[in-house]
């Protein structure tokens, strides 16, 4: 078992782990102290598994834009242990099971919030490290920027799950995809980007800097 | 300029602590990005680093949990009286523009051009109902509306009256929601010994997928569809997580029908 990033291991047979001191949020399996991470669950896990890395140091501040039950939340709680993570959420049926996963963990501050409207919560979160956004919206770039604007420390980086479909859903994935990543280079600095495939199908990752 | 924030407001450096946490934190917004870091000035109210974020947390789980409760009762409400003024909008735009056509047809002149006037703010209103409803439902309801669309999501939960009820209904009647009418005369008409047809379809019929499939495949798709959905809608009901293989078992059922 090899460390690949902070408290994330991975086995010999390719299948990906967290470090950490809790029980299961989703159904994935643990056993001494580590939750097994479930890559067709977590587009974060698929990322990792597919060679890409992110330097996380533990202690960062992370404002998650889009955290649903919390299931890829749940291992970067276990990444950022020393650090205080940001969850928003708009929906309110998946974040009754958030609920649950928040009150098991210290280092997270639930935000029932739109992330479109990010002066709603302007007055809550702090300056951040570092930003993830699954939000699925044709307009996720834009919502993006704007959160960039409010919370994003200088040099601060950022984590996207972009989904073809949710952007333009008669265009060709390939395009789309060419057309983010194109918009999003004219302003950050894009580290890594790929395709989250064969655990998600026409999604792909976009890693960049402020 | 006066900060809003989680434990109170800032002005000139100075802090003035609020004496209702809750009430502060729902209120903490601002037109701008705050020109400092939040965390140091909260350092000065609260002893150090860890009560900071024990007292944040507290008071985000605290209010969290109110707002979520109060929404799960209410959103499908919202929805369904988006639907309802839909409905409604579209009917009055219909009827003006076909007072409108009666009296073009006799005379052009002022009171023509505010007919067009009002159609054309009406419209307006609508396109924005249209996006609230896109908004609603994507929200409330995702798994449905990825594989139906949301403005079948919304009728189809304003015709079963609430979530509820609409995770209560069978495929098959999920199948021609909105087809009430024809299928009851379709019935009395058997009842009478006559032929009819049934209905195949109801409101999912504006679904692109059926639409455009030949007529003999219609009824396929929509039962599929309709299983579909049924599924979808208990999934967002019970947990609001997103399942991208429902959307995928429905494009390639549609691919196949096409295709044969
Ligand atoms: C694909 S899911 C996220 C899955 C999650 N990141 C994980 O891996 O466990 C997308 C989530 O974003 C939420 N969402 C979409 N638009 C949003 C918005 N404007 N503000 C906040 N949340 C939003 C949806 O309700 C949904 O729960």
């Amino acid at each position: 078992m090899k460390e690949v990033v902070r408290n994330v291991f991975i086995k010999s047979d390719n299948t990906i782990f967290t470090r950490s001191k809790y029980g299961s949020h989703y159904g994935e399996k643990v056993s001494e102290g580590f939750r097994e991470w479930i890559p067709w669950r977590s587009k974060l896990a698929a990322m990792i598994l597919k060679g890409y890395r992110i330097n996380f140091k533990g202690n960062e501040k992370v404002l998650y834009l889009g955290a649903a039950t919390g299931t890829t939340l749940s291992h970067l709680a276990d990444i950022i242990d020393e650090g205080i993570i940001y969850a928003v959420e708009y929906a309110a049926k998946p974040f009754e099971k958030l609920l649950e996963l928040v009150k098991e963990r210290k280092n997270i501050i639930p935000l029932l919030a739109d992330a479109s409207k990010p002066w709603l919560y302007s007055g809550i979160v702090e300056k951040v490290d570092f930003i993830y956004q699954d939000i699925a919206q044709p307009n996720q770039i834009e919502i993006l920027e704007e959160n960039v604007r409010f919370f994003l420390k200088k040099g601060g980086e950022f984590l996207i799950m972009v989904k073809a479909r949710s952007i333009d859903s008669v265009a060709d994935p390939r395009e789309v995809f060419d057309r983010v990543r194109r918009s999003l280079s004219k302003k950050f600095e894009v580290l890594a980007s790929d395709s989250l495939e064969p655990y998600h199908r026409d999604h792909i990752f976009i890693h960049a800097k402020a | 300029m006066k900060w809003k924030v989680w434990f109170g407001t800032i002005e000139n450096e100075e802090i003035e602590v609020s004496k209702n946490l809750i009430e502060s934190f729902e209120k903490a917004s601002n037109d701008e990005p705050l020109p400092f870091n939040l965390f140091e000035y909260g350092l000065k109210v609260f002893q150090n680093e860890k009560e900071y974020y024990r007292k944040l947390r507290q008071v985000a789980i605290e209010s969290t949990e109110k707002k979520v409760e109060k929404e799960i009762k209410r959103e499908d409400k919202y929805a369904i009286a988006l639907v309802k003024a839909l409905e409604e909008v579209e009917e009055a735009i219909n009827l003006l523009k076909e007072k409108l056509e009666d009296l073009s047809e006799i005379k052009e002149d002022e009171l023509v051009k505010d007919f067009k006037e009002k159609i054309k703010s009406l419209e307006g209103l609508l396109e924005r109902i249209e996006k609230e409803i896109d908004d609603v439902m994507k929200k409330i309801s995702p798994n449905v509306t990825e594989i139906a669309g949301s403005k079948i999501a919304a009728k189809l939960l304003e015709r079963a009256g609430s979530f509820e009820k609409l995770i209560s209904l069978p495929a098959s009647k999920i199948q021609i929601i909105g087809a009430e009418k024809s299928l009851y005369k379709a019935l009395a008409r058997m009842r009478r010994g006559k032929t009819a047809k049934i209905p195949k379809h109801g409101v999912i019929f504006i679904h692109p997928f059926i639409r455009t499939l030949p007529k003999s495949k219609r009824g396929k798709m929509a039962r599929f569809l309709a299983a579909k959905i049924a599924i979808a809608a208990k999934i967002d009901y019970f947990r609001g997580e997103v399942e991208e293989e429902l959307y995928e078992a429905v494009r390639k059922r549609y691919e196949e029908l096409r295709r044969k």
